[in-house]
C-alpha cells in the first residue's frame, strides 16, 4: 500500500477508535510481533524483527471494532486479533501485516450476577481480573491455567483454554453462556442467551477456537461457582504408565476430581523434582478434590480404596499443595524451558483405548528421529472416555541459523502430530493451532476441512481475518 | 547498550514472560501491550542485539513505567524489571536519546530544585514553615512533591503536628532528597550530587521524618548505595504518627467513617512498611482493606509523571477508586502526597480522599 493510502486508512481508523488508539509506533509494532511462539521468540533471540503489523489498533467495544472491520474489509487490510499474546501457537502474530486489533481496552466488567452465576464482561478483559472479581463476592471461574494472569477472557475462548481444575468443572466451551461476536464484515452478532439448547448448532462453539478467523469476540458471559468449603489433595506414585491410566479412568467412572495430573517417569525425575520434591523414582499423580465437605470426605476414601487395587503408592497431600501453591511458578523464566533450547507442547487427546498407545509411539517417534530430543509428559485433563497428553520436546543443542533452526523446529512438530494423528489423536487439545500447525489441519480432518473453509468464506470472503492461522 | 549484565540477564529473563501483566497499573489502565514489564524487556532485547534502537516510541515506553515495584513483587523467580528500566532511563539520557519532555523535565529540575518548574512557595505554606523553622531535633521533611504538587496537605501535616505539640523543624530551602533525578536519570552523577547536598542538610539533625515515602525510601536505600554518610535516624512519617499515637504524645480523632488504606507502594514494598499506617487509622476508626493491599498494593499514580503523562494518570487513579466502589467502599485514605494529588484530581462524587494526618486530626 502506498504511503498516501496508508495514511488514508489510518485517518479513517483514528477517527473510528480516536487517534490515541491508533499507532504506528515501532514500540506498538514489536511488542505485537512476538507472542509466546517458540519461532517467534527465536527470531527474536537472534536479533531478527518478526513480521510486524503497520497499524495497531485499540477499540473500546463492539461498535468500535465493527468500524475498523468495515475499513479493513473495504481496503482489504489484513487484521490480527491480539488478546494478551500469550498464545504458542503463532495464532496472535500478524505475518501478513496489516493491522493489530488488540482487545485489551475492552476489559470492562459489565455485570457479577451471582442469580445466573456469570460476570459478564469485555473479552479483552485479563482473566485473573475476572477472578479477582469473583473472589470479592465469595465466587471463582474456576479456570486456572497457567496464563491466568497474563491472557484475556478472548484469548482463552479463541483458542480454547483450559485451566488445571479442568476436570471438575470443564474447559473454555463449558465456562461461556454467551459471546458478543463482531464479524468480519461489522456486523454485530450475540450467540444464544443460553448454550444448552436444540435451536440449531451452538453458535457459541462455531466461534471457540476459531482464533480470530471468523470474527472478533468482543463480549462474554463467563460462568462463575460458589468456592469449595473444603479441597483436599493427595499425592500419588505409580510404578507404570498402565496402573496410572486404569486408576484414572476408574475413579472418572466414580466422581470427578478437580485436579488430576499424571507425569511420567521423566517429567517426575525433573520438573516434579526440583519443584514439588518428589524424590522417589515411578510416575507422580497429583489428585485433587472439592465441594461439599461431607462429598470430600466420600470421594477421599473412593478415591484411596481405588487407586490403592493398582499399587499406587499413597504420598499423602504434601506434595499436591505443594504444588497447587507453586502450579503457575512453573512457567515462570528460570524454572520453564526457555531459548537457547528448542522447546514444545504437542498437547493432544484420546479416548483410554488410544492414549497410553499415542504416548509410547510420540515418544518413540521423536526419540528416535531425533535423538538431540528428550521427551517428557504429563496428562492433566481427564474425562469419563479419556484424557489428553501434554508431551513435551527439548533439545538443548539448536542450530544458530534461524533458517535451520526453523526448519527443525517443524520437523519435530510434524512428526509428533503426524504421529498422534496417526494413532487417533488430534492436532491439539488446548494451545490452538495458530501458523505453527495449520498445515496440519487438513491432515486432521480430511474431507471435512471444508465445512471450516465454507464458514470461513462465507463470513470472511475477502480472508481478512488473521490470514494463514488454523489452515484457513 | 550500557547497562548492567545484570539487567541484561533481566532483560533476556522478562522478554518472552507476561506473568506479571496483571499487576502492571500502567497496563491496566491503557490497555496498551506495551505497558507491560515483557514489551520493555523484548524492545530492549532487540536494542541490544542491534535490531532497533531508542526511537519509535521505544524510549518514550521505558518512562510510562511508574517503577512500583508490583512486577517485581509478583515474580516467582525474583527478577527485577524496575533495575533494568531505571539503568536504560541513564542510558537513555546520557545517548541523547531521551524524549524531549523528558529532556524539559530534567533542564526544569536542574533549574528549579523540582519537576514542576515551580520557584515559590503557595502562600499559606510559607507562612505555616515560617512558623516551625526554628532549629531542633527533628527535621520534618516535606519532599518537592508535596511542596509543590500537594501544598494544602503539606501545610495540613505541619498544623496537625503543630497542634500536637510535636517539636519539629521545616527548612524553608529544603532541597530535594534525590528521587526526582533517580526516577528521571537513575544512577546519575546528578543524582548523586543531589542525594550529597540532601544529606549535608539532613546531617544537622538528629531525628528525619519523610512525609513523602519516597523521599524515605531513596533516603534508607539509594543513598546507602552510593554510600552517602547518613547520621540522623531516618523515619516515615506514618511510623513517626503511629509511634506518637502509641505513646500517647498525638490523640487520634475518632471518626464513625469506614477507611480504606492505600498504601504508598514505596513504602510497603520497598521498606516494607505496611501495619503502621493501619495502626494510626484503627486509632480513629474501622480499617477495610481494597482489592491488592499491602505490598501488592496497585499503584494509584503521581504527580510527578502527571506532568508528562496526564491522560494516564486519570486512569491510572481512576482505577483505584473503582477498585475501592467495588468493595463498597467511600473513603480512601493515603500517605503519599503525590498519590494524593493524582487521586484528588479525579476522585468521583460521593467519595472522600484524606490523608492519614486528616484523619488523625478529624476528618
Amino acid at each position: 500500500m502506498n504511503d498516501f493510502l496508508m495514511l488514508n486508512v489510518l485517518t479513517e481508523l483514528e477517527d473510528a477508535v480516536g487517534r490515541e488508539n491508533v499507532s504506528t509506533n515501532t514500540v506498538d509494532k514489536i511488542t505485537h510481533a512476538v507472542d509466546y511462539f517458540w519461532l517467534s521468540r527465536m527470531f527474536a533471540d537472534r536479533g531478527c524483527r518478526m513480521p510486524e503489523a503497520d497499524i495497531v489498533v485499540s477499540p473500546a467495544d463492539a461498535t468500535e471494532t465493527s468500524k475498523v472491520l468495515k475499513i479493513a474489509n473495504y481496503y482489504k487490510i489484513p487484521v490480527t486479533t491480539w488478546g494478551g499474546g500469550g498464545g504458542t501457537q503463532g495464532g496472535a502474530i500478524p505475518v501478513a501485516g496489516g493491522i493489530v486489533l488488540d482487545t485489551k481496552r475492552m476489559d470492562k466488567i459489565y455485570e457479577i450476577n451471582e442469580k445466573g452465576m456469570y460476570i459478564e464482561c469485555g473479552a479483552g478483559a485479563i482473566y485473573k481480573h475476572i477472578e479477582w472479581a469473583a473472589n470479592e463476592r465469595g465466587y471463582a471461574t474456576m479456570h486456572y491455567p497457567s496464563s491466568l494472569t497474563c491472557s484475556t477472557v478472548g484469548g482463552f475462548l479463541a483458542h480454547r483454554g483450559i485451566g488445571v481444575v479442568s476436570t471438575k468443572y470443564g474447559k473454555i466451551d463449558d465456562m461461556v453462556l454467551s459471546m458478543e461476536i463482531v464479524l468480519p464484515n461489522g456486523t454485530i452478532i450475540n450467540t444464544s442467551t443460553a448454550p444448552k439448547h436444540a435451536a440449531g448448532p451452538d453458535l457459541n462453539q462455531i466461534f471457540i477456537g476459531s482464533e480470530g478467523t471468523l470474527g472478533v469476540i468482543t463480549k462474554a458471559q463467563i460462568r462463575i461457582y460458589e468456592q469449595p468449603e473444603e479441597r483436599r489433595f493427595r499425592g500419588f506414585l505409580f510404578q507404570n504408565m498402565t496402573d496410572a491410566f486404569n486408576a484414572g479412568r476408574e475413579i472418572l467412572q466414580k466422581f470427578k476430581p478437580s485436579v488430576m495430573r499424571l507425569y511420567d517417569n521423566a517429567e517426575t525425575a525433573s520438573l516434579i523434582k526440583k519443584i514439588v520434591g518428589v524424590e522417589k523414582p515411578g510416575a507422580f499423580m497429583n489428585v485433587a478434590y472439592e465441594g461439599v465437605k461431607e462429598l470430600v470426605e466420600v470421594e477421599e476414601k473412593i478415591l484411596l480404596d481405588t487407586f490403592a487395587k493398582y499399587h499406587a503408592e499413597d504420598l499423602g497431600s504434601e506434595y499436591g499443595e505443594k504444588w497447587w501453591k507453586e502450579k503457575i511458578t512453573f512457567f515462570y523464566p528460570g524454572h520453564m524451558m526457555d531459548l537457547p533450547q528448542c522447546f514444545g507442547t504437542m498437547d493432544t487427546i484420546a479416548p483410554y483405548d488410544k492414549i497410553e498407545n499415542i504416548y509410547w509411539k510420540m515418544k518413540e517417534a521423536i526419540e528416535t528421529n531425533f535423538p538431540q530430543a528428550r521427551f517428557i509428559a504429563h496428562f492433566s485433563h481427564w474425562y469419563e472416555w479419556g484424557c489428553m497428553i501434554y508431551d513435551r520436546f527439548i533439545v538443548d543443542d539448536v542450530p544458530q541459523d534461524p533458517a535451520e533452526a526453523f526448519r527443525l523446529h517443524n520437523d519435530i512438530w510434524n512428526t509428533g502430530v503426524r504421529t498422534a494423528l496417526a494413532n487417533g489423536g488430534v492436532v491439539n487439545d488446548h494451545h490452538g493451532v495458530g501458523i505453527k500447525l495449520g498445515r496440519l489441519m487438513k491432515e486432521q480432518y480430511g474431507p471435512a476441512m471444508v465445512v471450516f473453509e465454507a464458514l470461513k468464506k462465507e463470513l470472511d470472503p475477502n480472508g481478512i481475518m488473521n490470514p494463514f492461522k488454523l489452515g484457513l | 547498550m550500557l547497562i548492567s549484565q545484570k539487567s541484561k540477564q533481566i532483560v533476556d529473563s522478562c522478554r518472552f514472560c507476561w506473568m506479571c501483566r496483571h499487576i502492571c497499573p500502567i497496563g491496566n489502565a491503557t490497555g496498551q501491550e506495551r505497558n507491560t514489564a515483557r514489551a520493555r524487556a523484548l524492545t530492549l532485547s532487540l536494542v541490544e542485539r542491534g535490531a532497533a534502537d531508542f526511537s519509535g516510541g521505544i524510549a518514550d515506553n521505558v518512562y510510562e513505567c511508574a517503577l512500583c515495584g508490583a512486577c517485581t513483587k509478583e515474580c516467582a523467580t525474583g527478577w527485577d524489571p524496575v533495575k533494568f528500566t531505571k539503568e536504560t532511563r541513564n542510558e537513555i539520557v546520557m545517548t541523547g536519546a531521551a524524549p524531549a519532555y523528558i529532556t524539559k523535565m530534567i533542564e526544569t529540575l536542574s533549574e528549579t530544585g523540582n519537576v514542576y518548574g515551580k520557584t515559590a512557595l503557595c502562600d499559606d505554606l510559607k507562612k505555616a514553615i515560617d512558623g516551625v523553622s526554628a532549629k531542633t531535633d527533628v527535621l520534618f521533611f516535606l519532599g518537592s512533591d508535596a511542596r509543590y504538587a500537594a501544598c494544602k496537605q503539606a501545610k495540613g501535616a505541619i498544623e496537625m503536628l503543630k497542634g500536637a505539640g510535636v517539636k519539629f523543624t521545616v527548612l524553608a530551602d529544603e532541597p530535594g532528597s534525590g528521587y526526582a533525578w533517580d526516577f528521571l536519570v537513575g544512577a546519575a552523577d546528578e543524582t548523586k550530587n543531589a542525594m550529597t547536598e540532601c544529606a549535608k542538610a539532613l546531617n544537622e539533625f538528629k531525628t528525619v521524618v519523610c512525609y513523602d515515602p519516597a523521599d524515605a525510601k531513596v533516603m534508607l536505600r539509594e543513598y546507602k548505595e552510593w554510600g552517602i554518610e547518613l547520621k540522623p535516624e531516618i523515619k516515615t512519617f506514618t511510623a513517626f504518627l503511629a509511634g506518637k499515637i502509641a505513646d500517647g504524645s498525638i490523640k487520634a480523632a475518632k471518626t464513625n467513617k469506614t477507611l480504606y488504606f492505600q498504601d504508598p507502594a514505596l513504602l510497603a514494598r520497598d521498606l516494607e512498611e505496611t501495619q503502621p499506617a493501619r495502626d494510626v487509622l484503627a486509632a480513629c476508626g474501622e480499617v477495610k482493606e481494597m482489592l491488592l493491599f499491602g505490598k501488592d498494593v496497585m499503584w494509584a499514580g503521581s504527580s510527578m509523571m502527571a506532568v508528562y503523562m496526564p491522560k494516564v494518570m486519570k486512569l491510572v487513579a481512576e482505577r483505584r477508586w473503582a477498585d475501592l466502589a467495588h468493595v463498597g467502599g467511600k473513603v480512601m485514605v493515603t500517605a503519599s502526597p503525590s498519590e494524593y494529588a493524582a487521586l484528588a484530581d479525579v476522585k468521583p462524587e460521593g467519595m472522600e480522599l484524606y490523608t492519614i494526618e486528616e484523619v488523625v486530626k478529624g476528618c
